[in-house]
C-alpha cells in the first residue's frame, strides 16, 4: 500500500462523516453543474438569437410597405452601394408584384371570402388589381416575388406569409438567374394542377415550374417565387427593387450599419432593424445567464469551502497520526499527497452523486429560471418597445395578426433547452478535482506545520 | 557512537522560559542498552525527541557516527528518522486504519523498499514479536495493548535501525505484559545489534540496562554504568 491508496482508504475511514460530506458535496456539485448547463444553454440561445434573428436590416422604398403605401422603387445601383457598406455580409433583393387574371393564367387557391371582399372594396379603385369588383365577384391576384435569395422567405416576408422554406420537389434556381422559371407554393401548384416541368403563363411569357415548395402557411403556399432579373424583365421594371434585407456580420454592428444605410439612401428609403426586439430577447436571456453564472460561482465556492474545511478538520484530528508518520521517516510531500488523494476521492464520490443529480435536475432548473425570468422580461420588452419607432415597425411588420413581438420574445426565451453533453460532465469532473486540490492545498500547509514531536504529546 | 554536547532546549511558556533540556552532555557507545530515568517533567522525553530528530535543539550538538544531526536539512532528517532511528512510544501510536502488517511495512515504504520485501520483512518481524497470521491482518483497534506494543516494536525494527528510542514502552501495560515487552525489546536488540535508549520511570527496568542516566531539571545528575560490573 502506498500513500495514494492510503489516501483513498482514509476517505472511507469514518463512514458517517464520509456519507454526510459526500451528500453535501454532491448537492453543491449538482447545483454547480445545473447552473453550468443552464448557463451554456442560455449562452447558446443568446448566440443563436444574435446570429439568426437580430442581424438583419429591412430596406423599403420610402412610403411603401408590401403592397400598401406609395413612393418610388429603389434601384439595384442603390442596393449595390448598400452591399458595400462595412459589416454588411449580403443583401437579399426583391421585386414583388401582384399578377391579375389578365397577366397570368394561374388561379389563386385562396377564395376572397368576407375579408377579401372587405379589403377589395377599400382598395378596389387603386389600379384595378381587383378587376371586376363592381360586380361583387373577383379573383384574388397572384403574388409573385422576384428575388436573388429564393429560399430565404424573410427576404420578402412583407408580401409572403413567412414560415420556413421547404422544397418539396424540383430544384431552386440560382440567385442571379434570368431564366423563365418559377418556384410555386404547394397550394397554388395544386390549384392549377402544376408540377415540376409544367408550364404556365405570366406576363405573356411561358414560365416553367422549376420546383414546388411549402412554407407552413396557406398564404405563403399560394405565392410564386421567380428570379429577380426575370421579374424585372417581364414587368418592365429593370433594376427596380421593392424591398431588400441587408445581413450584418454581428448584432452589435446592426445599429451602426443601419445608420450608415440610412445615410447612404437618404429620404429614398425606410430603413429599419430588429435590434430592439433582439435587445429584449437578449436582455431577458442575459438575466438568466447572470443568475446562472453567479449561482455557478457560488456553488463552486461552497464546494471548495466544504472541502477546505473538511480537510482542515481532518488534519487537525489526525495531528498525532501525521506526527507519527513524520516520526518514522515520511516526508511532508508524501503526507500531503496522501491527504490530497483523500480529498480527491471524497470529491470524486461527491461528483458522481452531484453529476447524476445535476444531469437530472439541470433541465427543470433551467426551465424554472426561464419561467421566472419570462414574465418580467415580457413586461419590460413591452415597455421598452412602446416608444421604439423602428422596433415597433418591425414587430408590427413581421408579427402581425396576433404574433407580436411580445409573443416572439416570450417564445425565444421559453425555447432555451438545457443540453447535457459529455464535455460538460468532463468539465464538471475536472472542476471538482480542481476544487479538491485547492481545498487540500490549504490542508497541506497545516500538515507541513505539524512537528514530528507532536507524536510525543501525551493525550 | 552517539555523542551529545551541551544540548539545550528552551520553550516559551507564557512569559517564562522553560529549560526542558539544559546543557546535557553524554556519550552512548554502539550496541548498548541505555536507560534515561527521572521524574515527570525532568526533561527525559524532550531529550529523547532531540535524539530522534523529532525536535530541534536551541543549542548544542548531537553527533551520530560523527555527523551532527542538528545541522541536517529536512530531507536528511527524514532519512535519518527512517533509516537510523526506530521509535517505540508509550501509547503505541500505530496508524489506526492500517493493519498490523501495513503498520510495520510503512517505514520501509519511506526508504523505497520493494513491496515484496516489505511484506516478507514485516511478516517475519510480527511473527518474531509473537503475532500469528490472523493477528497480523487485524487493525490496532482490535488488538490488545500488549499486542499493539509488539507491533510498534516490529515497526521500530523494520528498517534495521542503529538506534531504538523507546519512550515509556511499558507505561501503558500491566506489569506482566510490561516485563514481556521489555524482554522482547532486549532480545530483539541483541539479535538485530541495535542500540536501545529507553526512557522509563521503572527502576527495575533501568536496573537491567547497561547504562542509566538520571535527569533532573534538564541536566544529567547521575549516570550508572553496569556493563563494567
Amino acid at each position: 500500500m502506498n500513500w495514494f491508496s492510503r489516501g483513498i482508504r482514509s476517505a472511507f475511514r469514518n463512514a458517517t462523516r464520509t456519507f454526510a460530506l459526500v451528500i453535501i458535496l454532491g448537492l453543491s456539485i449538482s447545483l454547480a453543474l445545473s447552473m453550468l448547463i443552464a448557463h451554456q444553454a442560455v449562452t447558446q440561445k443568446i448566440n443563436n438569437v444574435k446570429s439568426s434573428v437580430d442581424n438583419t436590416i429591412s430596406i423599403y422604398p420610402a412610403g411603401l410597405r408590401g403592397f400598401t403605401g406609395g413612393g418610388n422603387p429603389l434601384t439595384s445601383a442603390q442596393l449595390l452601394e448598400v452591399s458595400k457598406t462595412t459589416d454588411v455580409t449580403s443583401v437579399a433583393e426583391t421585386l414583388s408584384d401582384r399578377m391579375t387574371s389578365s397577366e397570368t393564367n394561374l388561379q389563386s387557391p385562396i377564395s376572397a371570402g368576407v375579408l377579401g371582399r372587405r379589403f377589395a372594396r377599400k382598395v378596389g379603385g387603386l389600379g384595378g388589381v381587383f378587376g371586376n369588383y363592381g360586380g361583387q365577384s373577383f379573383t384574388l391576384p397572384v403574388i409573385v416575388n422576384g428575388t436573388n435569395d429564393p429560399t430565404n422567405l424573410s427576404a420578402f416576408s412583407h408580401t409572403g406569409g413567412g414560415g420556413t422554406f421547404t422544397l418539396q420537389s424540383g430544384t431552386v434556381f440560382n440567385s442571379n438567374s434570368n431564366a423563365n422559371v418559377a418556384l410555386l407554393g404547394s397550394s397554388i401548384a395544386s390549384k392549377n394542377n402544376l408540377k415540376v416541368g409544367s408550364t404556365f403563363t405570366a406576363y405573356s411569357t411561358t414560365i416553367t415550374v422549376a420546383g414546388i415548395f411549402s412554407t407552413g402557411n396557406r398564404f405563403g403556399d399560394s405565392q410564386v417565387i421567380m428570379p429577380l432579373q426575370t421579374v424585372q424583365r417581364l414587368t418592365g421594371q429593370t433594376n427596380q427593387i421593392t424591398s431588400a434585407v441587408a445581413y450584418v456580420n454581428s448584432v452589435s454592428n446592426v445599429a451602426t450599419v443601419t445608420a450608415a444605410i440610412k445615410k447612404e439612401l437618404g429620404s429614398a428609403a425606410d430603413v429599419t432593424n430588429s435590434i430592439a426586439q433582439a435587445q429584449s430577447i437578449v436582455s431577458a436571456l442575459q438575466n438568466i445567464q447572470t443568475i446562472s453564472l453567479y449561482s455557478l460561482i457560488g456553488a463552486v465556492i461552497v464546494g471548495a469551502i466544504i472541502i477546505l474545511m473538511t480537510m482542515i478538520m481532518i488534519v487537525r484530528e489526525r495531528r498525532r497520526e501525521i506526527g507519527v508518520i513524520k516520526a518514522i521517516g515520511s516526508s511532508n510531500i508524501r503526507i500531503v499527497g496522501q491527504f490530497m488523494a483523500e480529498a480527491v476521492t471524497l470529491t470524486l464520490v461527491g461528483a458522481i452523486i452531484g453529476i447524476t443529480f445535476g444531469v437530472i435536475a439541470s433541465k427543470p432548473i433551467t426551465q424554472m429560471l426561464v419561467s421566472s425570468s419570462n414574465s418580467s422580461s415580457s413586461s419590460s420588452s413591452r415597455s421598452s418597445l412602446a416608444g421604439s419607432g423602428s422596433g415597433g415597425n418591425f414587430a408590427a411588420h413581421h408579427f402581425s395578426g396576433g404574433h407580436g413581438i411580445f409573443t416572439r420574445v416570450k417564445h425565444d426565451i421559453s425555447s432555451v433547452h438545457a443540453v447535457v453533453n459529455f464535455s460538460i460532465v468532463v468539465d464538471g469532473l475536472v472542476a471538482a478535482i480542481f476544487i479538491a486540490l485547492i481545498g487540500s492545498a490549504v490542508a497541506a500547509y497545516f500538515i507541513a506545520k505539524i512537528r514530528p514531536a507532536e507524536v510525543m504529546r501525551v493525550e | 557512537m552517539l555523542k551529545v554536547t551541551d544540548l539545550k532546549r528552551q520553550f516559551q511558556s507564557g512569559d517564562t522560559i522553560v529549560n526542558a533540556v539544559n546543557g546535557i552532555d553524554l556519550t552512548i557507545p554502539d550496541g548498548q542498552f541505555v536507560s534515561i530515568i527521572g521524574q515527570s517533567g525532568s526533561g527525559k522525553t524532550s531529550l529523547l525527541s532531540l535524539l530522534g530528530a523529532l525536535d530541534k535543539p536551541s543549542s548544542g550538538s548531537i553527533e551520530v557516527d560523527g555527523r551532527d544531526i542538528t545541522k541536517m536539512n529536512g530531507g536528511e532528517l527524514n532519512q535519518y528518522r527512517a533509516k537510523t532511528i526506530g521509535f517505540v512510544f508509550q501509547s503505541y501510536n500505530l496508524v489506526p486504519n492500517l493493519t498490523a502488517l501495513e503498520n510495520v511495512m510503512l517505514p520501509m515504504e519511506f526508504l523505497g523498499k520493494p513491496k515484496r520485501d516489505r511484506i516478507e520483512r514485516a511478516k517475519n518481524l510480527l511473527h518474531e514479536v509473537g503475532l500469528n497470521d490472523g493477528e497480523v491482518l487485524r487493525k490496532p483497534g482490535s488488538l490488545s495493548g500488549g499486542q499493539q506494543q509488539r507491533v510498534a516494536i516490529a515497526r521500530a525494527l523494520a528498517n534495521h535501525p542503529k538506534y531504538i528510542l523507546a519512550d515509556e514502552p511499558t507505561g501503558n501495560l500491566d506489569s506482566q505484559t510490561g516485563k514481556k515487552i521489555f524482554n522482547l525489546l532486549h532480545d530483539l536488540s541483541l539479535k538485530e545489534k541495535t542500540t536501545i535508549i529507553v526512557v522509563t520511570h521503572d527502576l527495575a527496568i533501568a536496573g537491567k540496562t547497561n547504562k542509566s542516566f538520571r535527569i533532573k531539571d534538564g541536566r544529567v545528575v547521575n549516570s550508572t554504568d553496569r556493563s563494567k560490573t
